[in-house]
């Protein structure tokens, strides 16, 4: 494929995504609502428990990073999604195209989507709780938004391939898995106060690395040496690793029949 | 050149629980597609028709056989291969948000078309397929036949030499259905393209098809042309007679009569061959003072060719 052709295809997705979120009322729910109602929550928790100002930075930190990967990772969901909901599946496996533009296409749309989210979080957070994103440097920012778009990507395809593996059984996956992650990266607290089998969890974790190494900008010693590097090593691994998986699903499914049940 | 050229295909699926519930789809499927042929694939449900078609289309993967398309294995060449072929399901499904020009044109993208051969493309394939009205209908509020007419335009995004068509007309409106089929015939006169179609519908095989496979519990049992069809199944040739006295039961006796009936004062005698039994039958009605008013001999219908065969 030529690498106009392979920018066609990743277009073809990221259109289609587009497409779709303008026009569905669920989506309004996903970039606005929650988000807000998460920030808003935990924002008035932290005046609630008197938390000073790195404490509710903490804490804000990990409910902003929750809402902008929640919204990207479910966006490389629907690449999958749509075509299960809509029985269309067979239609795209049918053409000459690769997993790479299927996520590709849909990730930018989440990057897009998670970077509204996040500026509307942020926005509110520095009006009602004085936290200030821009605090840590326009270049740490930038390399921790990488970092929690990049765990989106990663648990977006491994959704992806479990709805592949065992169809709309997994639909809830979607919703569900980047709260494990997130349980697990240490969203409100240091991984330190995790127990022992847990931590070792939260070490094979990117988003851990990210949300340390950002929080060491607002006054918390970091945990791990070289945090950004490690994060971003990882992401590479399992992004390699998830679309390799997702691959093996595909070929399984057109083994098994699996990707004509999800088609009409 | 054959454009498919199958050989002992077995494809069987495993579900339920420790997979024990095993359904043999197909048990050795052995078929040759010419170039340029529309080819049809007839058989009751849960014949293997669709499994077939996916194996060809590399939607399946076969568990035996070798499958070769347009000089392609369809494992090992798969990429490649689905840049030359297309599909369309009878009961095809796009998403509901999307309008129907930008259902073709998402699909016309993953082949690699943009810019002004994108838009060229969806705007002939809008026009081929008459939807002209409809190009910005979001597809949830199209109906069941322009469905079907979007998911023939979109099977065309890449120009395809091999087309499978999966009961293209299954639950039109007969002029819709004929409009369909008109098309698909045009397709092949005027592109060269290869089709290969399954349906239920034998008046649509029989007006479409160089060649049918009758498919049942995962085999071929029978193929040729209809006519071939007809002979190899050896159901025999039908004779009409408008009779005075109208009823000559005794002639369901005579060599080579295989049944004999009697409805709205026509009297209808299978044989064995019309030309061969003609001339006898009336010579013993003349011998027995029966006048014949009036005589027809037929073919069988090709359904009836698939009544004997799902038998």
């Amino acid at each position: 494929m030529s690498w106009r052709a392979e920018l066609v295809a990743v277009w073809a997705f990221a259109l289609r995504s587009l497409l779709m979120a303008s026009r569905n009322v669920f989506f309004f729910f996903e970039l606005l609502f929650w988000p807000v109602v998460g920030v808003l929550s935990i924002g008035l928790m932290t005046k609630f428990l008197h938390l000073d100002a790195p404490q509710t930075s903490f804490v804000l930190i990990g409910t902003i990073a929750l809402s902008a990967i929640q919204v990207c990772e479910l966006e490389v969901s629907y690449a999958v999604l749509y075509d299960v909901w809509s029985k269309s599946m067979k239609h795209q496996f049918l053409a000459p195209i690769g997993v790479r533009h299927l996520t590709t296409g849909s990730w930018v749309v989440g990057v897009i989507r998670g970077l509204l989210v996040f500026v509307l979080l942020a926005a509110l957070s520095r009006w009602a709780f004085g936290f200030d994103v821009l605090a840590a440097g326009a270049g740490n920012l930038a390399l921790f938004l990488l970092g929690c778009f990049l765990t989106g990507w990663v648990i977006g395809v491994a959704v992806c391939t479990l709805i592949m593996q065992f169809g709309t059984r997994a639909e809830a996956s979607a919703w569900a898995s980047v709260n494990l992650v997130l349980v697990l990266a240490g969203i409100y607290y240091p991984v330190s106060v995790l127990p022992e089998p847990a931590a070792a969890l939260a070490a094979a974790v990117p988003l851990t690395y990210f949300l340390d190494a950002y929080r060491a900008h607002y006054g918390f010693a970091s945990e791990f040496p070289h945090a950004v590097t490690t994060g971003l090593a990882l992401s590479a691994a399992y992004l390699a690793l998830s679309h390799w998986w997702l691959v093996v699903a595909i070929q399984r499914a057109r083994r098994t029949g699996q990707l004509l049940k999800m088609s009409g | 050149m054959s454009a498919i050229d199958a050989r002992d295909v077995v494809k069987t699926f495993r579900a339920g629980w420790m997979r024990r519930r095993v359904t043999h789809a197909l048990r050795g499927v052995t078929l040759r597609v010419p170039r340029g042929a529309i080819f049809g694939l007839l058989g009751p449900n849960g014949a293997g028709k669709t499994t077939l078609l996916s194996i060809l289309a590399t939607l399946l993967t076969p568990d035996r056989g070798t499958v070769t398309v347009l000089g392609h294995d369809v494992v090992r060449d798969a990429t490649v291969l689905r840049h030359r072929l297309n599909m369309a399901t009878g009961n095809a499904s796009f998403l509901w948000s999307l309008r129907a020009e930008e259902i073709v044109a998402f699909y016309a993208r993953l082949y690699g078309l943009y810019g002004r051969r994108l838009s060229q493309r969806v705007d002939d394939l809008i026009e081929l397929c008459e939807l002209g009205a409809y190009r910005r209908v979001l597809y949830n509020e199209l109906s069941t036949g322009i469905k079907q007419r979007l998911a023939l335009a979109k099977s065309l995004v890449n120009d395809p030499e091999l087309l499978f068509l999966d009961e293209p007309t299954l639950g039109l409106d007969p002029d819709v259905s004929v409009r369909v089929r008109r098309r698909i015939g045009d397709l092949r006169r005027e592109r060269g393209m290869t089709i290969v179609l399954t349906t239920h519908y034998m008046r649509e095989a029989e007006e479409l098809c160089d060649e049918i496979a009758f498919i049942k519990g995962g085999l071929i049992l029978a193929g040729g042309t209809a006519a071939e069809l007809k002979r190899q199944i050896a159901i025999g040739d039908v004779i009409v007679f408008r009779l005075d006295p109208p009823t000559a039961a005794w002639i369901a006796e005579l060599p080579g009569v295989l049944r004999y009936a009697e409805s709205d004062g026509r009297v209808e005698c299978v044989v064995d061959d019309a030309d061969k039994r003609l001339p006898a039958l009336l010579e013993a009605l003349h011998a027995e003072g029966v006048v014949v008013r009036d005589v027809r001999v037929s073919e069988p219908e090709l359904e009836e060719v698939f009544v004997e065969l799902a038998r």
